[in-house]
């Protein structure tokens, strides 16, 4: 490397380190936001608000109610006698209302099979369907209570969970969000930078310095495929130290998969820069990229649940095969038929980024 | 008229939250389907066949014939399958004899939405495995009929198009009006804006107002998608739903507004905005993961976020035709935001201004 270069990529990091909020959002926003994520988020349903509709004296009613609320999904709705239970939902002071059936739980259930009704907020389908599985398992486990069980079920499932035996969401999070925070800081640097400099005049000063086309692009990109690089293992430390993030794979593949990530999103950045006139095209470019790659990672569903024509589109998503790779690495410790394959695919993409952006970019030097 | 001598933007804000909502309507899907189950198979007998049709045919699972070379275990750690099922070689001999079988099932739980959904298919299999092999189980003794309101078929559709909008709608209002102020500063036009017989509270108007009515012309398309192309229902009243828009995109263009004051430069303000506006605004606004089901702390911090209140707003109005009376809650929480921001854009603004 030349020292032309060198100085170039230096100037390039002093400019954008230099002022005390960049850094700000470049090293600290990823880490705070990875910890609110990391402790808010829960892909399990909690806290849903049941209130139960009984005459007085339903004892074994309200048995079986004290089994809802002894799970820890579900909290007491406390209401006033001859309140309406639709009214309760409409409201949104119950998520969920359980109804004895009338003549009480007992009766019912000796004339045979007790029917209660279970109305639900479906204005949540993923909530309802959850709230609607969790009542099914503790009423069985009541009634077994009740009636002693039913000898036991011949048929039973072993039901064992790899990979994160205890279920722990920040497991499953974490490498997704690390995978969103690098994207979307790498993007929104190189979109930006360029235009800036169009915007601001200095673009014709670097254009008539004794450089190569080659090296004012490497100039421009180098050092933000170094920064990117900077906060994904921040990310990952940050995510091993304060949630206990395994990462089960080597090193090596964790370096080497975030490199070819890096240098795709840096790609992208410098395309969209060279694209557009001025920062807030940029700033909308750069929306129009985050936003379809970062609901078609799969971190927020599995890529699998959508429509056919949809994940087609998806292979085409740079995140996508991050995210996979970052699981399959620090989680299931990195399978090398997965890391290769997807690498594969993402290196692929990676050069027909470069070489767009860098056609692209010819075009705007001259 | 600044924004209008730009068609990039004026379409981009016009087209993108319909083309993104029509997409993303079409494309998320929460429901966990297709689940690819590796099976194991030891018994081959009759039982273990009827098992195995029970899983194919619920409408949830797939069974991935096993490759000759790799176990299902390795068919997990190299991701061709989500679950592996293992069935002892004595499993139809032991049901035939009246005895229990235990039927081994493990799961991929690197993917935790995935795991949780199957774990909650499996009492449902278990059900229809114990009836249809002939294995006498007593009914229930009592059980619950479950009645979902509002969302009688839970069309997953009908969840997330709303809510998509809001964070579409959201986030372009934060990112037109992050730029504007500081590009400002950074031209040199603000001095010139400055010297001119306008007052500051004028300027934040003037940045405001043309944004918000485009901002407004996407919401309606916006609408016009959900409800004709994805028959979204609308419950309640429609007055109301402009005034809870007002207010969220009122309150999400003063959030861009104080991120531009604070910043006077582009790219820190496009960081800021991308970062306090896209993920917050995705993940703690409640339209993936309920904000219920956050520990108490953050389930009083994303109380400063807006999009959780006009996601609340928004479901109640459009699914559950709510009234003012009930959405009271977010409407004062939008209200006391757009209002909160709207001043510290304009007082910091004004302190700025002074030498």
């Amino acid at each position: 490397m030349n020292r032309t270069l060198q100085a170039f990529i230096r100037k390039e990091l002093v400019q954008t380190l230099r002022d005390v909020r960049m850094r700000a959002l470049l090293f600290g926003a990823p880490i705070i936001q990875m910890t609110i994520f990391g402790l808010a988020l829960s892909t399990e349903i909690k806290n849903i608000k049941l209130a139960a509709f009984s005459q007085a004296g339903d004892a074994m009613f309200e048995r079986v109610t004290e089994g809802f609320y002894a799970s820890g999904w579900f909290a007491r709705v406390v209401y006033t006698p001859g309140a309406d239970p639709f009214e309760l939902i409409a409201s949104g002071r119950a998520d969920a209302v359980l109804i004895a059936p009338a003549g009480g739980l007992r009766r019912s259930a000796e004339r045979g099979g007790g029917k209660m009704q279970l109305l639900v907020d479906a204005s949540n389908a993923t909530k309802a369907r959850a709230v609607e599985a969790y009542a099914k398992n503790i009423i069985s486990a009541a009634a077994v209570r009740e009636y002693g069980a039913r000898g036991e079920p011949a048929l039973k499932f072993d039901v064992r969970v790899l990979y994160n035996p205890a279920m722990e969401s920040s497991m499953f999070l974490v490498p997704g969000v690390m995978g969103m925070l690098v994207c979307l800081i790498t993007i929104i640097l190189t979109a930006m930078s360029l235009t800036r400099e169009r915007e601001m005049g200095t673009f014709e000063t670097i254009v008539s310095a004794p450089l190569s086309n080659t090296e004012v692009l490497l100039g421009k990109t180098v050092p933000y495929i170094l920064l990117g690089l900077v906060d994904a293992a921040l990310v990952v430390t940050a995510g091993y130290l304060i949630f206990g993030v395994p990462v089960r794979g080597p090193l090596w593949q964790l370096a080497l998969a975030s490199l070819v990530f890096v240098v795709n999103t840096v790609s992208i950045g410098t395309f969209i820069s060279t694209v557009s006139k001025n920062q807030q095209q940029a700033m909308l470019g750069g929306f129009m990229f985050l936003f379809p790659a970062i609901l078609m990672s799969g971190v927020m569903y599995p890529v699998e649940n959508m429509p056919k024509a949809v994940i087609a589109v998806a292979y085409l998503d740079p995140l996508m095969y991050f995210v996979r790779l970052l699981r399959n690495i620090m989680l299931k410790g990195g399978d090398t038929q997965v890391f290769w394959t997807n690498l594969g695919a993402l290196a692929l993409m990676a050069v027909f980024a470069a070489g767009f952006a860098y056609k692209r970019f010819r075009q705007t030097l001259n | 008229m600044h924004i209008l001598r730009d068609p990039f933007t004026l379409a981009l804000a016009l087209g993108l939250p319909v083309m993104l909502v029509t997409f993303f309507g079409y494309a998320i899907d929460f429901e966990v389907k297709d689940i690819k189950i590796a099976v194991s198979d030891r018994d081959l007998g009759p039982a273990a066949r009827r098992l195995k049709e029970i899983f194919s045919t619920s409408g949830y699972f797939s069974l991935v014939p096993q490759a000759a070379v790799s176990g299902p275990v390795e068919m997990l750690d190299s991701g061709r399958a989500s679950a592996a099922l293992f069935i002892e070689p004595d499993f139809s001999k032991k049901l035939k004899g009246g005895g229990k079988a235990e039927v081994q099932f493990v799961l991929d739980g690197s993917d935790n939405s995935k795991a949780a959904a199957v774990m909650g298919y499996l009492p449902g299999i278990q059900r229809a495995a114990m009836a249809k092999l002939a294995v006498q189980a007593a009914p229930e003794p009592f059980s619950a009929e479950t009645r979902f309101l509002y969302n009688s078929e839970l069309n997953s559709r009908w969840f997330t198009v709303p809510g998509l909008a809001a964070i579409i709608i959201g986030l372009l209002a934060i990112l037109l009006t992050a730029l504007t102020v500081a590009r400002e500063w950074e031209n040199g036009s603000m001095e010139l804006l400055l010297s001119t017989p306008v007052r500051p509270l004028e300027i934040m108007a003037g940045k405001l107002a043309p944004y918000g009515i485009l901002v407004l012309a996407g919401v309606f398309f916006v609408y016009l998608v959900s409800r004709l192309v994805f028959g979204v229902p609308f419950a309640g009243s429609h007055m109301l739903y402009l005034a809870a828009c007002l207010l969220f995109i009122t309150a999400a263009l003063s959030q861009g507004l104080v991120i531009s004051v604070i910043t006077r430069q582009q790219q820190v303000a496009m960081q800021l905005g991308m970062i306090t506006g896209l993920l917050p605004s995705m993940l703690l606004s409640g339209f993936i993961f309920p904000v219920e089901s956050m520990p108490k702390f953050f389930q009083y911090l994303t109380m400063l976020l807006p999009p959780r209140w006009f996601m609340a707003a928004a479901r109640g109005i459009t699914l559950k035709g709510a009234d003012l009376g009930e959405l009271a809650v977010p409407f004062l929480a939008l209200g006391l935001l757009s209002a909160g921001m709207l001043a510290l854009a304009l007082v910091k603004f004004k302190t700025d201004l002074e030498p």
